[in-house]
């Protein structure tokens, strides 16, 4: 299980998840401000390969630290109503 | 015949103004790299370990490594080694822009600073002149202002490393300034230079590196930078957003420590984060000597009250200043950064020292009549201010610029410590990431990120990916890709932040035709642990044991918030565990046979007789 908390918002088949887009990726949604989070209903069982490539339209290749809830995650991994998805290029500090 | 290395040491003694030259010792350069290692050697031959850190006897030794200037990628590198005056550890604090570079141009590998002078003085080197100048009309100059000056005192394009004010009000702070804007920051370097009235080191040099094969070191040199172009980190988010684009990721993990270790999450991370910095203040990129991936920030606030300009803030600077004082506004976070660069002090142990502070006040063992003010977490003008006054040692800045070990013992908290061997921890949460944790615990610098940066497995997967909660085979984790890994590359003279693109067998394969001589993997891996054991037996000369190989309590308990709520530093307990790995004995002393193994002498008696 990925989500540390989830609760049963989930209502008919579709599911309330929200989403960070964080540095190089910002430019998928260039509209949102910095760690503003972009709401989203997807339907229940959509996994995160499912909402990058077919909802966010990112490659999952861009795609370097894939967080839900703060915890990493694979990308075959089912979203639940609630979580938070952050998403990173690859990035590093020192 | 040197390649590579220089082949000379220059020393110069401040209280009777010799100059002398020494041959290297190509044999010790071959068993200690360079750098690091090899400033680490030369000053365990010069001082008793025991000796007191401001004291005369306590040289300050700048080395360079055999890849320094060579002009492979991102070979700026330069260190300062000398007994800490923060610390009373080891130091070893290292810096890049174009000052290393500038001194093996003019011919030095090392260079011995010792004794002291009676009056400011600074040091020009034009190759093989040296001189030892006054300096009384630079004494209280900020470092950019200095640089200035003695490009017009000496020659337009000659290097400087200096000290700020803090540095000349022995601020234990302190850090050596390069390039204007560059620290070699931890550890109270710059208090030394400041106790030896040595404002400035002014270098110009007409030679170049020579190298054993340059055919094959160029060839080596062009597949390094195609790796780094072809590298998403060095030639993506490192241009672009330097390296505080770890804030919002390292935050978002519940591992971003705040208001003094308190917590492991911080409301204000995205205001201060690298993309802020990008939106609101950068103005554009600066690279080091050969460096291609140009990490640096030179940044503006154009107006309001806290209006300045400088480099950075790095990402630890934006922590220490930011999450830690639980301040939220980048403008502020950017002045406090740039005022200690004027004052030539050291961002994390500063903005520490200040988060320590505010715990004091708020839990009322420090009260407003003392500082002067208020100072409540949250409070970015208090922060500021604080700052200011620790770079000037004035009024409640006397008690700070002696960073929060001595400051959280002066008040009757020493639990509000949080470091290691009285050097304040960095921004990955120990309570997270347990590499860091034994790391932090372990390092012979007291608690720093970069002697084993252990994040980079636990976060980016390298050289392979352990998550961060994960306890197995992590001492030898810590120890053997990262300690000893990072010991052997401080010593080459090339930066850390190549290792995102390159491996550690790549930059071995570079120093053999720079150098001529052997340094394979194993030999390489061998290396940096024996720099690693010169550095413990000094440690343990001058008067640590076991019993500092600890962290403090807090990050020992479970972390009140975040996705990591519930986690605590545990790997710090496996200790026994690390000290077999390391060959030595229960006690953290390396055991005879350990010596033998790495042709080491015990020379002062402090290794376990097992």
């Amino acid at each position: 299980m990925c989500a540390a908390t989830r609760d049963d918002r989930a209502q008919k088949n579709m599911i309330e998840i929200t989403v960070r887009l964080n540095a190089g990726l910002r430019r998928y949604r260039p509209a949102l401000g910095i760690g503003e989070a972009l709401p989203l209903h997807v339907p229940e069982g959509t996994n995160l390969k499912e909402l990058l490539s077919r909802i966010l339209q990112i490659s999952p290749e861009e795609v370097a630290f894939l967080l839900v809830n703060g915890i990493k995650c694979s990308l075959d991994e089912p979203l639940a109503a609630g979580d938070r998805v952050a998403l990173w290029p690859p990035v590093a500090g020192g | 015949m040197y390649n590579g290395y220089s082949g000379n040491i220059l020393r110069v003694d401040l209280s009777t103004g010799a100059v002398t030259r020494e041959p290297l010792d190509i044999q010790m350069a071959e068993d200690f790299v360079g750098g690091r290692g090899l400033a680490s050697r030369l000053l365990c031959t010069e001082i008793d370990p025991a000796v007191d850190p401001l004291g005369p006897e306590n040289p300050l030794i700048f080395g360079t490594g055999p890849l320094t200037g060579s002009g492979a990628p991102a070979t700026s590198r330069y260190v300062v080694v000398c007994k800490a005056p923060l610390t009373g550890t080891i130091a070893c604090s290292n810096s890049g822009g174009f000052f290393g570079p500038e001194l093996k141009f003019a011919g030095y590998d090392f260079l011995i600073i010792q004794g002291e002078s009676a009056e400011p003085v600074y040091l020009w080197i034009s190759d093989r002149t040296v001189e030892i100048r006054s300096a009384e009309a630079l004494w209280g100059e900020f470092p950019a202002a200095t640089e200035a000056a003695l490009r017009r005192l000496t020659r337009a394009t000659a290097k400087v490393a200096c000290i700020g004010p803090g540095g000349e009000r022995l601020s234990l702070l302190a850090g050596v300034v390069n390039d204007g804007y560059r620290l070699a920051a931890r550890s109270g370097v710059g208090a030394l230079m400041g106790k030896k009235k040595l404002k400035a080191i002014a270098v110009h040099g007409s030679g170049s590196v020579r190298l054993h094969d340059s055919e094959q070191f160029w060839s080596a040199t062009m597949d390094m930078h195609e790796k780094i172009a072809a590298d998403p980190v060095s030639f993506g988010s490192f241009r672009a957003y330097g390296t505080a684009s770890l804030v919002n990721l390292i935050n978002e993990m519940g591992a971003y420590p705040t208001r003094n270790f308190q917590y492991d999450t911080f409301e204000g991370a995205a205001n201060t984060s690298g993309e802020a910095v990008v939106e609101d203040i950068l103005q554009r990129n600066r690279a080091c000597f050969a460096c291609p991936i140009a990490c640096t920030r030179v940044s503006e606030v154009k107006d309001g009250p806290y209006k300045g300009r400088g480099e950075g803030p790095e990402y630890e600077s934006i922590w220490a200043l930011g999450a830690l004082c639980g301040v939220s506004d980048l403008a502020a976070v950017a002045k406090a950064n740039f005022i200690c660069g004027d004052y030539g002090i050291d961002t994390i142990s500063t903005g520490a020292t200040i988060a320590c502070a505010m715990e004091l006040f708020e839990k009322g063992a420090l009260s407003e009549k003392e500082i002067g003010f208020s100072m409540r977490f949250g409070d970015a003008a208090a922060m500021v201010r604080a700052v200011e006054m620790t770079g000037k040692r004035e009024g409640f800045g006397e008690v700070l610029a002696d960073g929060s070990y001595r400051l959280a013992a002066r008040y009757g908290h020493p639990e509000f410590f949080m470091g290691v061997k009285k050097l304040e921890m960095s921004a990955y949460s120990p309570r997270v990431f347990q590499g860091m944790a034994l790391q932090y615990a372990t390092s012979n610098r007291g608690a720093c990120h970069v002697r084993g940066n252990t994040v980079a497995a636990e976060l980016y997967g390298i050289p392979r990916y352990m998550a961060p909660e994960l306890l197995e085979q992590k001492e030898e984790m810590v120890r053997r890709p990262f300690q000893n890994s990072t010991a052997f590359v401080d010593s080459t003279g090339i930066c850390l932040f190549t290792k995102f693109a390159i491996t550690h067998r790549e930059i071995c394969a570079l120093l053999t035709p720079a150098t001529g001589l052997d340094f394979s993997f194993d030999r390489s891996i061998e290396q940096g642990d024996r720099i690693w054991n010169i550095e413990r037996m000094f440690n343990l000369r001058a008067g640590f044991t076991s019993d500092d190989d600890k962290l403090p309590q807090r990050v020992t308990e479970p972390s009140p918030d975040g996705p990591r709520a519930g986690s605590r530093a545990v790997l710090h307990e496996h200790l026994q565990t690390y000290y077999q790995l390391r060959g030595w004995d229960r006690s953290g002393r390396p055991t005879r046979a350990k010596l033998d193994e790495l042709g080491l002498e015990d020379w002062w008696g402090v290794c376990s007789d097992a």
